[in-house]
């Protein structure tokens, strides 16, 4: 009695360290997840769907460039489909369960890596066209640009064996704890998609490497490699004297600093993040920088919107391509259409003239491969 | 327009998931940092376990007491010392339940 009378006096003031909920981050991430997500994901699948129906039905004979372009598109087209079922699951306290946690996660760190790599090829295409042009012939062989994007593809997803393998599906011990010991109360389980390990040594291991990696091949390389080739495409193009000089230098540089701009952000807070995993923090200023996270990465996501018209629409024959399309969907919707509108009046005379004024296009190839 | 139409309908469904799924964040919480000084054993009600080889950078204790949870350094010897002190009430508790098992106690 007299112990716990003593401890009454001195000790009850004492100062808990609650664990850390990151509230603001919390309202940052339904926000965003919501509303700035959503929108990527919509705006994302249009476009990229447009450059794969582009492709996919007029484009007979493909350059090394198109190969890729189509290959950056259906990344970032996976990407834009995994994107809204990894909120919905985030939100349902993953609801679709522990298939569809490493599936996503896995598909997620695919696209990213295949993503980016292709980016980096893309320069390194136009820098052997532009630069090397004697060379350009050999190497780019529509054959030799379908081996590189399947090593691309195999290389995106060597690197994401890890984040397969140690993401799983789950209810993290401590609150698991909680609902057994705290209220009586049932609560539903709490189920989360994160890494988790089976020593400590490979946790240890796997949460630096997963972000270093990350780091290193998600966007030094590429930055790398493209700032050396855009260099150089640069310097080349200064010194021709060519009436497209300067389109061509805009889009350059566009890329560039679109691509620094969406990921630069990011990847520091994602290095300043990993650098700081393991020590001890503040729960404020572990909340900001996960805000900080939360908003860089959207600004990272928006770039897949961004692909379809930092590379494929800014080429005159891509849009000459579309453009195609567009006036084909048209004419065959008026096909299906004003048949039934003019019926009354006219006869089929008049639809097949119309048809075949307006969708002259239709037989001759109006733009140049 | 249509786009538009679809957008209007992705965010509503969006937000309606978003008012079904109100629920606690707890299971997103970390300990980060661990308390300083000795916490007083009869505060406590009970603990958990934090493990860094799931989703949080580090390992605790975390004890739950009359004003809250605390996160507490499991390599300090009065923190393993309470989770064995915990452990044995249970112990104690789950003997004599057992031992009063047939007896009238047993019949609620």
């Amino acid at each position: 009695m007299d112990l716990c009378f003593m401890y009454n006096l001195t000790d009850l003031d004492y100062d808990i360290v609650e664990p850390c909920s990151f509230q603001n981050n919390n309202q940052v991430e339904r926000f965003v997840w919501l509303y700035i997500h959503s929108f990527i994901a919509i705006l994302g699948f249009v476009g990229n769907s447009l450059v794969i129906v582009t492709y996919a039905f007029y484009k007979r004979t493909k350059s090394m460039t198109d190969v890729y372009l189509l290959n950056v598109a259906v990344a970032d087209l996976l990407f834009v489909a995994a994107l809204p079922l990894i909120v919905y699951n985030e939100l349902t306290s993953w609801s679709m369960g522990p298939v569809a946690c490493k599936v996503l996660r896995g598909c997620y760190s695919v696209n990213l890596y295949s993503d980016l790599l292709l980016l980096a090829c893309i320069s390194a295409d136009r820098y052997v066209a532009i630069v090397q042009a004697r060379r350009s012939f050999r190497l780019r062989s529509l054959p030799y640009s379908r081996v590189i994007c399947v090593i691309v593809w195999t290389f995106a997803i060597l690197l994401s064996v890890p984040t397969f393998y140690f993401y799983s599906w789950y209810e993290p011990l401590h609150a698991r704890d909680d609902v057994h010991q705290w209220n009586g109360t049932s609560r539903s389980p709490q189920y989360v998609c994160e890494f988790r390990f089976y020593n400590d040594t490979v946790a240890w291991i796997t949460k630096v490497t997963v972000p270093s990696t990350q780091l290193a091949v998600g966007f030094f390389l590429p930055l790398l490699v493209m700032t050396f080739c855009y260099t150089a495409v640069i310097v080349t193009l200064q010194r021709a004297r060519n009436f497209q000089r300067h389109k061509a230098l805009r889009v350059v540089l566009a890329v560039v600093v679109v691509f620094v701009l969406c990921h630069l952000p990011y990847n520091i807070t994602l290095l300043y993040h990993t650098v700081n995993m393991f020590e001890q923090q503040e729960c404020e200023a572990s909340d900001a920088l996960q805000v900080g996270k939360t908003v860089t990465q959207t600004l990272a996501y928006l770039h897949c919107c961004l692909d379809p018209v930092l590379y494929a629409f800014v080429g005159v024959k891509f849009r000459n391509h579309f453009r195609r399309i567009v006036q084909d969907l048209w004419c065959l919707g008026k096909r299906y259409i004003s048949p039934r509108r003019f019926s009354r009046v006219t006869s089929e005379v008049y639809v097949s003239t119309r048809r075949s004024v307006d969708c002259s296009s239709e037989n001759g190839s109006s733009f140049t491969m | 327009m249509v786009s538009v139409k679809a957008a209007v309908m992705v965010i509503t469904v969006l937000t309606l998931c978003l008012w079904v799924t109100r629920t606690s964040a707890a299971h997103r919480e970390c300990c980060l940092r661990y308390m300083k000084k000795k916490l007083p054993f009869f505060v406590i009600k009970g603990y958990s376990v934090q493990d860094k080889r799931e989703m949080c950078p580090i390992n605790a204790i975390i004890f739950h007491t009359r004003k809250g949870k605390t996160c507490t350094d499991p390599k300090l010897n009065w923190v393993m010392h309470y989770v064995n002190l915990l452990r044995n009430k249970a112990q104690i508790v789950h003997t004599e339940a057992q031992s009063n098992n047939g007896s009238f106690f047993s019949s609620s």
